[in-house]
């Protein structure tokens, strides 16, 4: 089945009315794709019928949809395992620091297409931690937090590239076998967003010891104005919520990429593999198509946004005395 | 299960006890991926409609304030969004664990 958006050639026009004013292009667009996809779902319920069999694979339960998300081990390199989730960060690290060398090398007087989008992320990114760091604190960490928007972005847009790195599927091309394609970030195994947040975790922690000394700066941790026998009960709270941002940022990465790749899966087909009716795949499509610009569009640069944010927001937090 | 073990050297209906267990587990499984999936989309889905239900009433009474609230708004939805997914992996746990 093609995964195409446009409107294939054996487009039906189930739709379209026989009207005698003409219409609009878009309109017209519309219609036809609205045909194909009726027409599509007819066409498979007559072909396979409504009610056909699973595939094997899926009946004896070898294949399952946890499958995109496992690591398989490609070499050894001493102690590293060389997986495709190693490659995606390999991937990722190139680009980032590629893109950015390659502009801060040859800045202009007046700047091309690639430099007023870097220019503008610059201005952005650097607002942000501005806003929630003081002067001092701001010139050190400026750099991290650009880094760490700049680098999950970029992990997060290259999962929506397919690549040809799944290692359980293989297809021919003139006698080589190429690993089938697949979309898959390196955010969507928890490792990767566990160690960024462990990183910020214990930065923060770091800087507002540094700052406060150990025990200011657990007497920091209270909110300001509480008195009396009620510290006893808040302060546990507030402990608990401190060591919470490190569950709350590595999950919030992690399971918003694993949600988003496992819905694009299932609605991009793997439902109708799985209940072994082909029509399901193509009704399903559409909705596949519009959680995949969903994913790319928002979710990719928003998670990207909240991390860096919150890296700002926690170590300005840190230093800040109520 | 452990407790229904320790009768079971003398329980004569251990053949048809044993399977109907393992089908109560599978469905409380179930029960805890839905409920964790299913309440955590309720409530993020109102924590979401709040966040931006409050973004478009302060857009309408001050526009010239556009720009900081809408970055507010997106760090509101995100932190809301996320909750949706503590409820999915809660249920997940529950589901293969």
């Amino acid at each position: 089945m093609s995964a195409v958006a446009g409107a294939p050639p054996m487009a039906p026009s189930t739709g379209a009315p026989s009207g005698k004013a003409p219409m609009s292009q878009g309109k017209k667009l519309l219609y036809a794709i609205l045909g194909a996809w009726i027409g599509g779902i007819v066409l498979f319920i007559i072909l396979f019928g409504f009610k056909s069999h699973k595939a094997p694979a899926v009946a004896s339960g070898v294949f399952s949809p946890t499958n995109e998300f496992k690591l398989d081990t490609w070499f050894k390199l001493g102690p590293v395992a060389f997986n495709k989730g190693v490659l995606y960060l390999l991937i990722t690290v190139a680009i980032t620091i590629g893109v950015m060398t390659y502009i801060a090398r040859r800045l202009k007087q007046r700047p091309g297409r690639l430099q007023t989008a870097v220019e503008m992320f610059y201005e952005f990114t650097r607002r942000m931690s501005r806003e929630n760091l003081d002067e001092s604190m701001e010139r050190k960490y400026f750099p991290l937090i650009a880094t760490i928007f700049v680098f999950i972005l970029v992990s997060n847009l290259i999962g929506y590239i397919p690549l040809p790195v799944d290692s359980g599927e293989s297809f021919n091309v003139f006698g080589a076998a190429i690993p089938s394609f697949q979309i898959y970030a390196a955010d969507t195994n928890v490792a990767f967003p566990l160690i960024l947040a462990l990183g910020v975790f214990v930065l923060f922690n770091y800087e507002g010891v540094k700052h406060h000394g150990p025990i200011g700066y657990l007497k920091s941790l209270m909110p300001g104005g509480i008195k009396g026998p009620i510290v006893g009960l808040i302060f546990p709270i507030e402990i608990l919520s401190n060591f919470l941002r490190l569950i709350s940022l590595t999950v919030r990465l992690w399971a918003n990429l694993l949600a988003g790749h496992m819905l694009i899966a299932f609605m991009g087909g793997e439902l109708g593999v799985l209940v072994g009716d082909q029509w399901v795949q193509w009704f399903l499509l559409p909705a596949g198509i519009l959680i995949f610009l969903f994913e790319a569009v928002l979710i990719a640069g928003l998670q990207a946004f909240i991390f860096a944010i919150l890296t700002a927001i926690y170590l300005g937090g840190a230093v800040e005395s109520h | 299960m452990q407790f229904l073990h320790l009768f079971s050297s003398f329980h004569p209906f251990l053949g048809v006890v044993e399977p109907i267990i393992k089908q109560a587990q599978d469905a409380g499984r179930a029960i805890a991926l839905g409920a964790g999936a299913g309440g955590g989309a309720a409530g993020a889905g109102a924590g979401i409609g709040a966040v931006f239900n409050a973004s478009i009433q302060a857009k309408t009474r001050q526009p010239e304030l556009r720009e900081e609230i809408e970055r507010d708004q997106w760090l509101g939805f995100a932190l809301t969004e996320a909750c949706f997914f503590y409820g999915l992996v809660g249920g997940f746990i529950a589901f293969f664990l």
